[in-house]
């Protein structure tokens, strides 16, 4: 460059790299031929024509669609003698490292702000100069002037001591001499002296086999970990509060497998609480009980709609049965998504047992009442039929004048009178039975006892033509009051002589085992039988007869089922017209 | 005197068959008057006698309690007979039961015949008016 800003001479590389951009040549100005440096130029070619070199200067020029960044250097051109004839200009393109340039301060810039948002810090440790560099943000996490100028030593000393301090010491001394990484979970007190929880991390850099150096991150994570402690604390509310409930707590997903049980409902189950999660009620429970509770889930799951207070009955894979009082809830998402139940149970079987003993007491009450009414109605009726005959013939009496008939008249009330007495004998024979506590029962052999109550009737069996044939073991023995036992049969047995039909033999078969807590003695004949259809209410009533036979009072049956029952015992009876009829006699065996 | 031509007594006890005999007989005048001590014997009788009008009872004094057939029994058979007879059919029994007599009533709506229901003792008074009542509807 002449010193009239005239171009003297171009380098070939010039030529090479910006002759297509360019159409200076030799004697054009060069300012004219780059006006938009053309100012800035000036000065420096100026400086340049006094004898001073320039710094190394650059602009963009924007040519031919293109940006293009300069960089150049401005030396003064001179001659033997010193004198400055004029000015060299190198130039020289930059475009690409301006561009690398603009991103890497991008990505800085993006990185500040990423860790100005997350509150990561960096550092870098230099184990060369022994230095350690903070960011910005890991002063600030460290609650330090910006100044604060820390070294390895300062940074260990910020952790608490004990666990944390220990740990990070252990990390930088493991990664300078082992080379590992290391991501730990560290408690820290800052300048200002407030506990924080960071995640620190570090990573050692090689060269060449030889430590240069330690680059880590520093996070803040304070209100994670403070909400991790929170949730775990809720946590640990919750499952204190639902494993001390007294009632079975479970939550299932949709497929109706066990995520979260109580202790109770361990204890019932029988198995720790991590053998139970995941396993539905088919593994768990009797299979029929598992479809049913699986019905229902589906039903809840379905609907929507809970099942509360539903009385179950549960039973395990042992055949252990339960009576629940169950609720199934459906347990949603907080997009009200259906994501399982919650289930409660609360056991009632001891409530359900005590409810049934009340419904027992009550009806054996119910029964006894019946008894006594029934008792009543009999007294009444009976002693009503008397009065009524004392009181018409009382009535007859005192207008009779005839002697005769005077007589005749207190002749029926002696009778009517014996016959009251009979009746309150037999009434207070069937209280006594009643109200008697059977509590000694004596071992009595059957077999003996049905021998000396068969001689007792020969007559009648003989007048009957009957053929007894005794079945009776003769090693069963049954505990009563033996003069009950005897009655009873005696009844029983002279009862079966008398259903004889007229025109075919007759036969009595006496027959006795042990049946489910009782000794059944069975008395079959094959008599004229009963319509049972047509008598039922007759066969053990009091005075009910449903036979001609002569000297039936109706009141042998009646009075052998007071006994029976009062010995905890029952009868019960099979008849067929025509074909005969089968008594059997149950006698407690137990206690 | 009322003239009744045919009367069944049907009870087990004998005195109250005296009894109804004797209050009988000071009221009415009565030829056949016959006792049964149950039920299935006198409906036996009825039925052998059914194409015999004439020989069918007038009146029936009827006890409920008895063996082998009950006054029940017999009042089931009774409305089964078709008969152009109307008898007058009366219930005697020792029972003040409510059910008892609620019962009876059941049969009242069942049967052309006419039903009372009477508890021991009978008087005369009751007596006169069982067979002035039969004699009326007779007399109709």
């Amino acid at each position: 460059m002449g010193l009239n800003f005239e171009v003297v001479h171009i380098s070939d590389s010039w030529k090479e790299h910006y002759g297509p951009f360019f159409n200076e040549a030799v004697g054009t100005n060069i300012l004219e031929n780059f006006p938009s440096l053309a100012s800035s130029w000036k000065s420096d070619f100026e400086k340049c024509f006094l004898g001073y070199s320039t710094a190394p200067a650059r602009d963009s020029l924007f040519f031919n669609g293109k940006t293009l960044w300069l960089e150049w250097i401005l030396s003064p051109w001179f001659d033997e003698d010193e004198n400055v004839i004029g000015a060299i200009i190198q130039v020289e393109d930059v475009s690409e490292m301006v561009k690398v340039q603009q991103e890497l301060s991008k990505l800085k810039i993006l990185v500040d702000v990423k860790a100005e948002i997350a509150k990561i810090g960096s550092w870098e440790f230099n184990a060369v100069t022994d230095e350690l560099y903070w960011n910005t943000m890991t002063k600030i996490l460290h609650e330090v002037p910006l100044d604060f100028e820390p070294n390895m030593k300062t940074a260990i000393d910020f952790y608490k001591p004990g666990d944390s301090q220990l740990k990070i010491t252990e990390c930088v001394n493991r990664s300078i001499k082992n080379g590992e990484p290391w991501k730990e979970k560290l408690q820290l007190t800052t300048a200002k002296n407030n506990d924080i929880w960071v995640m620190a991390t570090g990573k050692p850099l090689f060269q060449n086999n030889t430590l240069i150096g330690i680059i880590g991150t520093f996070q803040d994570i304070t209100e994670e970990v403070l909400a991790a402690q929170k949730t775990k604390e809720n946590e640990q509310l919750l499952k204190t509060l639902i494993d001390h409930l007294p009632l079975n707590v479970f939550v299932k997903d949709l497929n109706s497998r066990k995520i979260v049980v109580n202790k109770a409902e361990c204890d019932y189950i029988g198995k720790p609480y991590n053998e139970i999660i995941g396993k539905d009620d088919f593994e768990l429970y009797d299979e029929k009980v598992a479809q049913i509770s699986r019905e229902e889930d589906l039903s809840v799951i379905k609907t929507l709609v809970p099942i509360l207070g539903a009385e179950t009955t549960n039973t395990k894979l042992n055949g252990e049965k339960t009576t629940f009082l169950t609720s199934k809830i459906p347990l949603t998402d907080e997009h009200n998504c259906v994501k399982g139940i919650i289930g409660f149970s609360l056991d009632i079987s001891q409530i359900k047992q005590k409810e049934e003993q009340l419904t027992r007491l009550v009806n054996i009450s119910n029964l006894q009442n019946k008894k006594l009414v029934d008792f009543a109605h009999i007294i009444s009726h009976n002693l009503r039929s008397h009065t009524a005959n004392f009181s018409m013939l009382l009535g007859f009496l005192i207008k009779e004048k005839n002697e005769v008939e005077r007589d005749n008249l207190l002749q029926m009330l002696m009778n009517s009178s014996d016959n009251l007495l009979e009746t309150l004998d037999n009434l207070n024979e069937v209280v006594a039975i009643n109200s008697t506590k059977v509590l000694e029962k004596n071992s009595i052999n059957l077999s003996i006892t049905t021998s000396s109550i068969l001689n007792n009737l020969k007559h009648l069996i003989k007048s009957k033509n009957a053929s007894i044939t005794n079945l009776i073991p003769t090693d069963l023995f049954v505990k009563g009051l033996p003069a009950y036992i005897e009655n009873i049969l005696q009844n029983v047995i002279s009862n079966a002589i008398k259903f004889a039909k007229s025109d075919s033999p007759h036969e009595v078969r006496l027959s006795a085992e042990k049946s489910s807590g009782y000794v059944v003695i069975t008395v079959k004949d094959n008599g004229s039988g009963i319509d049972l259809e047509k008598n039922k209410n007759k066969i053990f009533g009091m005075y009910k007869t449903f036979h001609e036979q002569p000297n039936s009072r109706g009141i042998g049956l009646y009075i052998a089922k007071n006994q029976i029952e009062a010995m905890n015992g029952k009868f019960k009876i099979d008849s067929t017209l025509g074909l005969g009829t089968t008594f059997k006699i149950y006698l407690d065996d137990c206690n | 005197m009322i003239v009744i031509n045919s009367i069944f007594i049907i009870d087990d006890d004998s005195i109250t068959v005296f009894g109804i005999k004797k209050l009988l007989s000071s009221v009415v005048i009565c030829d056949q008057i016959t006792s049964f001590t149950n039920g299935k014997d006198a409906i036996q009788l009825i039925k052998s006698n059914i194409t015999k009008p004439e020989d069918l009872p007038d009146v029936i004094f009827l006890d409920l309690n008895m063996p082998i057939m009950d006054g029940w029994g017999f009042l089931d058979e009774i409305i089964t007979i078709p008969t152009q007879k109307i008898m007058t059919i009366n219930i005697v029994t020792s029972s003040i039961s409510h059910s008892d007599r609620e019962r009876a009533m059941t049969y009242k709506l069942k049967t052309q015949h006419r039903l009372t229901y009477n508890t021991k003792p009978l008087n005369k008074a009751e007596i006169l008016k069982i067979t002035s009542t039969s004699q009326q509807d007779i007399n109709f």
